[in-house]
């Protein structure tokens, strides 16, 4: 299992667009994921409870795999909320 | 006082219209069964399987029909109610209940309004705004697995002003062609689907008027004002031709704006301004056409470096620039070499984080520094240059030093070309006049270019030191203060003298108030959003 750290960089947070495209990357790995925001947590791949966590631009979250690509996974995650939406 | 009731509420979506009412009421669910026996539980989850399987792919139809018809927007809210419904969590929720012996209707009702709780709780209007998309997707599922078959909006014979509680994009897509009036709409706000919606079709929309919709249910008659945000029930007889007589101005503006899109625009002395778009994408080539665009007066090209994780090959950029070209064909496309900055990430590029991103090592900078970055794409513009009318241009140039530099890469770009026998083509080069620097020493560059851009976003912010996204300095963020029409003028003045032309391409240019002073100042091409293009060539037009 790993855990990484990131802080929300896309001016939307997590929202529709954003959430979408996480969900898909998240997707596309198959360790188990979740967005922990405080203390609630998240499945990364439901766009529907990752916008129930409300995470906003700036916000601190950890996101944590387990599997066999977690490293990946978790990297990968990492960098896309650590980049801007292109506009 | 008129004997009428009046319905204020936001307008949603200009234009206004008269019409018989139709009141939409939504379709009360009931499920027949509440529970299931234990040996049907694989049966009724096979069930629900197929259920979202057919509504997902319904959605998806819809989808791709309202892309075909140009309408992206709305194309991807049907996609995102796509993904809901094939949401992890939103099945596994249904499964979990219907293992528990609830009946699959049920439990996608239970399942849509959990979820719809948890977002309409949530202090933030687009969030609260989901729970309607939560609530939709499940009645559709549901509805499938009962069997139903929707009725009301899609039966819709006469042309009608809609009025409901809410319309949810389901509603809203199975309306047929034309028969939709109008809408009033007690609940939302101008970010609500239906108001989407309505724009995107040029149907007129008053929202949120709350419970005054009871007062008018019963009306036969119901008169929408979408651009002052209004209706009215049962209206007299004056106020009826007062609606219509604001009908026919609104589509005579409308055929009018039409009428503008291909014209070349002049103005009364016979001074020819070219209008052109400003597009950030290969893709939005067609759309800047199609709103009569007469070239490209800034195309974007970061969207070819943002989101991936290595530098895009020269052939990825040289497909993307002839795309452009050829569908411009004689019409110029003004190709802005790439202005990133430490405000974004650059795959391939080791970039310093900086204190300041706009002040610091950016656009020209940065291309003049990393040849793996600029050669590849000033070797792409050349080779794409035979396909059509290309022109480049540099970002964010402080002086002429900088300026001869990049001229001298764009030089050895051709002589490699040469050398290799590779087909390119002539292309002008010209400087985006966004530092202070450039337009107070505009006459130092302009001898040495074949034209000047004038990006009035970074010109405001760079001259006025204000923040383009700070809202508390909305005073200083406009172009129309005398110390950036000055630099305007000089930079006008320089290019006069070296006999070369000057364009626009920020906001301002689509500022339907600045444009005379723009062209008084000597500005001969404006480049804008493409949806501004047919205005601003009628204001050309009567200057």
């Amino acid at each position: 299992m790993v855990e990484k750290e990131a802080v929300i960089v896309p001016e939307a947070g997590l929202h529709a667009r954003p959430a979408a495209q996480f969900v898909k990357e998240a997707k596309s790995y198959r360790s188990d994921i979740v967005v922990i925001k405080d203390s609630a947590e998240a499945n990364a791949k439901s766009s529907l409870r990752l916008m129930t966590l409300g995470a906003k631009h700036g916000d601190r979250v950890v996101i944590r795999a387990e599997g066999e690509d977690q490293e990946a996974a978790a990297d990968a995650l990492v960098a896309l909320l650590s980049q801007e939406e292109e506009d | 006082m008129a004997d009428y009731v009046k319905l204020e509420g936001v307008a949603a979506s200009e234009g206004v219209a008269v019409g018989p009412a139709l009141v939409h009421v939504p379709r009360e669910l009931k499920p027949e069964r509440e529970s299931i026996f234990g040996d049907a539980i694989e049966n009724e989850l096979e069930r629900f399987r197929d259920a979202v399987e057919a509504v997902v792919r319904e959605l998806s139809e819809t989808a791709e029909r309202l892309r075909g018809d140009g309408s992206e927007s709305e194309a991807g809210i049907f996609e995102a109610h796509a993904e809901i419904a094939e949401d992890p969590e939103f099945q596994t929720g249904v499964e979990e209940r219907v293992r528990g012996l609830e009946s699959p209707e049920v439990a996608v009702i239970s399942v849509g309004e959990d979820f719809a709780g948890m977002f309409a709780a949530m202090e933030d209007e687009y969030m609260a705004a989901r729970a309607d998309d939560v609530r939709d997707v499940a009645t559709q599922i549901a509805t499938e697995l009962m069997g139903g078959k929707k009725i009301g909006l899609e039966t819709l014979a006469e042309p009608s002003v809609i009025l409901a509680l809410n319309l949810a994009p389901s509603d809203t897509a199975r309306i047929p062609k034309g028969m939709a009036l109008g809408f009033v709409i007690s609940e939302g706000s101008r970010t609500s689907h239906v108001s989407i919606m309505a724009r995107s079709f040029g149907i007129p929309a008053v929202v949120g008027v709350g419970a005054a919709l009871e007062d008018a249910l019963g009306a036969e008659v119901v008169a929408v004002d979408g651009t002052e945000g209004y209706a009215i029930a049962d209206p007299d007889s004056d106020t009826i031709s007062h609606f219509e007589e604001k009908e026919r101005n609104a589509v005579a503006e409308a055929a009018l704006l039409e009428e503008y899109k291909h014209v070349e625009a002049r103005t009364a002395d016979g001074r020819r301004i070219e209008v052109s778009a400003n597009i950030g994408s290969a893709e939005e080539a067609e759309v800047a056409l199609s709103w009569g665009a007469e070239g490209v007066g800034l195309f974007r090209t970061e969207f070819l470096f943002m989101k991936r994780t290595n530098l895009p090959s020269e052939e990825e950029q040289y497909e993307a620039y002839r795309k452009v070209a050829e569908a411009f064909g004689e019409k110029p496309v003004i190709i802005r070499t790439i202005d990133v900055g430490g405000d974004k990430d650059l795959p391939g590029v080791d970039q310093p984080q900086e204190e300041n991103p706009f002040l610091g090592w950016r656009g020209i900078r940065m291309c003049l520094d990393v040849p793996e970055l600029f050669k590849p794409q000033l070797r792409a513009i050349l080779r794409a240059a035979p396909y059509g009318k290309l022109r480049v241009m540099f970002p964010m140039v402080v002086d002429a030093v900088e300026l001869r530099a990049a001229k001298k890469i764009l030089e050895e770009c051709r002589e490699e070309l040469k050398k290799e026998g590779a087909e390119y083509g002539e292309i002008e080069v010209g400087v985006m006049v966004e530092t202070p620097a450039a337009a107070v020493r505009a006459q130092d560059i302009a001898p040495e270019v074949s034209f000047f851009s004038i990006g009035t976003n970074d010109l405001v912010q760079y001259t006025l030191a204000a923040d383009r996204g700070n809202e508390r300095l909305m005073r200083l963020q406009s172009a129309d203060h005398p110390a950036v029409l000055d630099l305007i003028g000089r930079t006008c003045e320089a290019a006069r003298e070296a006999g070369i032309w000057v364009g626009v391409c920020g906001e301002s240019a689509g500022e339907f108030g600045m444009i005379h002073k723009l062209i008084g100042l000597g500005v001969t091409e404006l480049s804008m959003s493409a949806p501004s293009i047919p205005r601003a060539k009628k204001i050309v037009s009567e200057l």
